[in-house]
């Protein structure tokens, strides 16, 4: 690397307000930058470019059900864990042209789409996240067919990740062994410190996003102060998931009592799907023009608590909501692993926080497994 | 630029969402509300690359209407016209029943796991279906007819709700000269009926079976496929003979829409043709 | 014997007083509280059962359609004789309508009593054949009674 570029693999410190020249120099490289910002009560992602931008001061309070963000008097740009919103959205859309058709002379021509999608830099992506990309990689790119839209998004992110200094009671990463810290998978990964960001390179891409930002290397003090940062995270979790006796533990239970009782609570609204970073479930709709001259495929997000997802001729194979939650319990828990060789599961906790009666996963596995053993 | 995802062998073409225009050779009607299709690509190339076994579908795709997996039911030795026999069940079905020679659809595949013909050599076969449920194992009567001495008996139980919703009558003829042993039942008969009345299942008690070296292929609505599978193993065929055709709603037929999913399988990629015993724990489980 | 005789319903009254006690010494008394389920389709079939008290509903579901009730059994009615047939799975599904209490006669038992004791054997499967023929006449009718419609 030149003089003025930190090596790969290098831990080095910057000033935080030297992260605006990393987003400039993002920017000029064609770079659209999304990150977290406070919108309507809540952090959400989405488009930004100044440091400003994002939510300085504000740290969120998440508990089964709830969602509230606090302003504090700390210069903390990412105080806070994981909001509504996931990388899914950019890499995933939840609307996505997938072909025109058009008749001539009698014949169908099938039109893939010509847009090329936007090079985005994830910015601020919390551990939980990075490892849902990896889980979304190896369900869309990792098996017989490969999803074309998803690996064109997916090749050109720039990933700048962030490390958790603090957890809430939602989250469960450590349990599901995807966090609080950072540990592949990034261009550059940051750790708030209380008067600088330390800076791990990940790639030759990250580093060369690192001009004129005055790095310097990091001190022992410094490192050590980071330590500390993951520390008061890991802390911080409360929330436990026992993983070993997956997926065998609900595979055995499929018919289990348990299931009316979580049944009778669940609104089948499907909120937790929306907010989960790696649920992946999608359907397609077909428009056409009057004369039936052109038509037009359209992917679109899809739940399966959606009462006709199950849908096939003479009615749903899963008619009701305690059907509708063992599967996706059950998929995201037990099936995902025998599929996709992990856990569907990344221990955010979002859907846990989302869900408007508070259902949380981690104690109907708890649950299931208790009444199992009687 | 961050994480490298492992290089996998694409087995097709780039775009697997994206289909292939194919043109209607023929139009023939079988029942009431159910017609079989032989098109073929409009494009040469496409033609003489398409390949499929036994057991296996394609997503039609009519334009403005949406798509349907359908299985085919036609010679998979003879590749240059292909067949689907699709009964009428919803907007998209409707909409190909109206369709002519020389009209133009959209055909994606073909996806799926396929009878186990390669399992099957030397052993006897027995064929169970109800209803449309034939047409996935046409192709297998027709590859086992095209080389009958590769395999022992091979038996045909067969049954429909009444007699006119029987399929493909006018070949048994010539499949049971073939060697094929043909029974047929029907759940109600009418006054022109001559044959067996009775469910399906039921016929395993009019024929006599071994239950070693003997293969149970069947397809046709849950239910039966529920007893057909208890007649079988009453008989002691192991739940690794027997091999059943499972339908789901589906969307992309790829693996990646996530409305197939049948436990951990996916009709789509391991499926539709599995074998019992890997799918015992879930099958005929309730709402699964 | 006095507490058990309200409810020997056809099966069981029918048979000689040797077989009745031998049968019910065989037997295990198992509750069930309303709603419960008591087996699925498919699952392995241990019991014959005789239900004592309560009502018992015997169903089948039909993918995309639910749960249909094809049979009730009351005080003294039999179900799953499975226990005796091979494959030995029951067929439908079974679940306790209101608080029931039913005697179930280990199949696998009651076959080696019937092997070891021919008399006892000819009697149990003489009443057997009764209420299975009974129960494929009232299943001929409501196939007629669904054809019909």
């Amino acid at each position: 690397m030149p003089p003025n570029l930190p090596r790969v693999s290098a831990s080095v410190v910057i000033r935080k307000s030297s992260l605006q020249p990393v987003f400039d120099n993002l920017k000029a490289a064609g770079f659209t930058l999304v990150g977290p910002t406070v919108r309507e009560g809540a952090i959400v992602l989405d488009e930004i470019s100044r440091l400003e931008d994002l939510p300085l001061g504000w740290t969120d309070e998440q508990q089964p059900g709830r969602y509230r963000l606090k302003q504090t008097n700390e210069p903390y740009f990412f105080g806070f864990t994981v909001g509504p919103h996931s990388w899914k959205q950019y890499l995933h859309p939840a609307r996505l042209p997938l072909f025109a058709a058009r008749k001539e002379n009698g014949n169908w021509a099938f039109l893939p789409p010509q847009t090329p999608p936007p090079h985005y830099a994830f910015v601020g992506v919390r551990a939980c996240d990075l490892a849902a990309i990896s889980i979304l990689d190896r369900v869309l790119l990792g098996g017989e067919f490969r999803d074309p839209h998803y690996a064109r998004r997916r090749e050109q992110v720039f990933v700048l990740a962030v490390n958790c200094g603090h957890a809430n009671p939602t989250c469960f990463c450590s349990s599901m062994n995807t966090g609080p810290r950072v540990t592949e998978g990034f261009d550059l990964a940051l750790t708030e410190l209380p008067e600088a960001f330390l800076v791990e390179v990940g790639s030759e891409a990250g580093s060369e996003m690192m001009k004129d930002s005055a790095w310097e290397p990091a001190t022992a003090f410094e490192l050590r102060q980071a330590a500390g940062v993951f520390q008061q995270a890991e802390r911080e979790i409360v929330r436990d998931l026992k993983t070993d006796d997956l997926p065998q533990l609900v595979y055995d239970n499929l018919e289990h009592a348990h299931w009316d009782e979580v049944a009778a609570r669940c609104l089948s609204c499907g909120n937790c799907t929306l907010v989960c970073p790696t649920c992946f479930c999608t359907t397609v709709e077909d428009t056409s023009n009057l004369r039936g001259t052109m038509a037009e495929r359209t992917r679109l997000a899809d739940s399966c608590f959606n009462r006709d997802f199950s849908y096939v001729f003479g009615g749903n194979i899963r008619p009701n909501i305690r059907s509708r939650y063992r599967q996706w319990l059950s998929h995201k828990l037990a099936s995902w692993i025998d599929q996709f060789g992990t856990s569907g599961c990344v221990g955010c906790g979002r859907c846990i926080a989302w869900c408007p009666v508070g259902i949380e996963i981690t104690e109907e596995v708890n649950a299931l497994r208790a009444k199992a053993a009687q | 630029m961050s994480v490298a995802f492992p290089a996998i062998e694409v087995r097709s073409p780039v775009d697997p969402m994206l289909p292939r225009p194919a043109v209607i050779q023929g139009v023939r009607p079988e029942a009431a509300g159910v017609f079989t299709f032989s098109m073929a690509f409009a494009n040469p190339a496409d033609r003489a690359a398409y390949q499929f076994q036994a057991g296996q579908f394609n997503m039609l795709y009519l334009p403005g209407f949406g798509e349907v997996a359908i299985s085919l039911s036609s010679d998979p030795g003879e590749t240059q016209l292909l067949g689907h026999t699709i009964r009428v069940a919803g907007n998209v079905t409707r909409a190909l029943s109206r369709l002519k020679v020389g009209d133009v659809v959209g055909i994606r595949g073909p996806f799926g796991s396929h009878w186990p013909l390669e399992k099957a050599a030397g052993r006897n076969l027995i064929i169970v279906a109800g209803g449309i449920g034939l047409a996935p194992l046409r192709p297998v009567i027709l590859s086992v007819l095209t080389h009958r001495d590769a395999f022992g008996r091979v038996l045909l139980l067969y049954g429909a709700r009444t007699p006119g919703d029987l399929l493909y009558t006018r070949e048994f003829g010539r499949w049971r000269e073939a060697g094929l042993e043909v029974n047929v039942t029907v759940d109600v008969g009418d006054e022109n009926w001559k044959g067996k009345v009775g469910v399906v299942p039921q016929l395993f008690y009019f024929v006599r079976m071994e239950h070693k070296n003997t293969l149970v292929l069947t397809c046709g609505p849950e239910i039966m496929m529920r007893f057909v599978i208890y007649e079988a193993l009453a008989r002691r065929i192991p739940k690794d003979a027997i091999y059943l055709s499972m339908e789901r709603n589906m969307k992309c037929a790829v693996g990646f829409c996530g409305h197939c999913q049948y436990g951990p399988n996916f009709i789509c990629k391991q499926g539709p043709v599995f074998n019992f015993a890997a799918i015992e724990p879930f099958f005929g489980k309730e709402d699964f | 014997m006095a507490e058990q005789t309200h409810w020997l319903g056809a099966f069981l009254a029918h048979l000689s007083p040797r077989v009745q006690e031998k049968l019910l010494a065989l037997g295990e008394t198992f509750h069930y509280p309303a709603g419960q389920s008591i087996f699925h389709e498919g699952d392995p079939s241990l019991y014959l059962y005789i239900v004592k008290s309560g009502q018992v509903a015997i169903e089948v579901h039909i993918p995309s359609k639910g749960r249909r009730t094809i049979m009730t059994a009351g005080p003294g009615d039999l179900f799953s004789w499975s226990a005796l047939v091979e494959p030995r799975l029951e067929t439908a599904s079974a679940r306790a309508v209101d608080e029931t209490e039913a005697l179930g006669i280990k199949g696998g038992g009651l076959m080696d009593l019937c092997r070891e004791d021919p008399a006892l054997g000819f009697e149990v499967y003489h009443e057997l054949a009764e209420v299975i023929s009974a129960r494929l006449i009232a299943t001929r009718l409501q196939l007629l009674d669904i054809l019909a419609a």
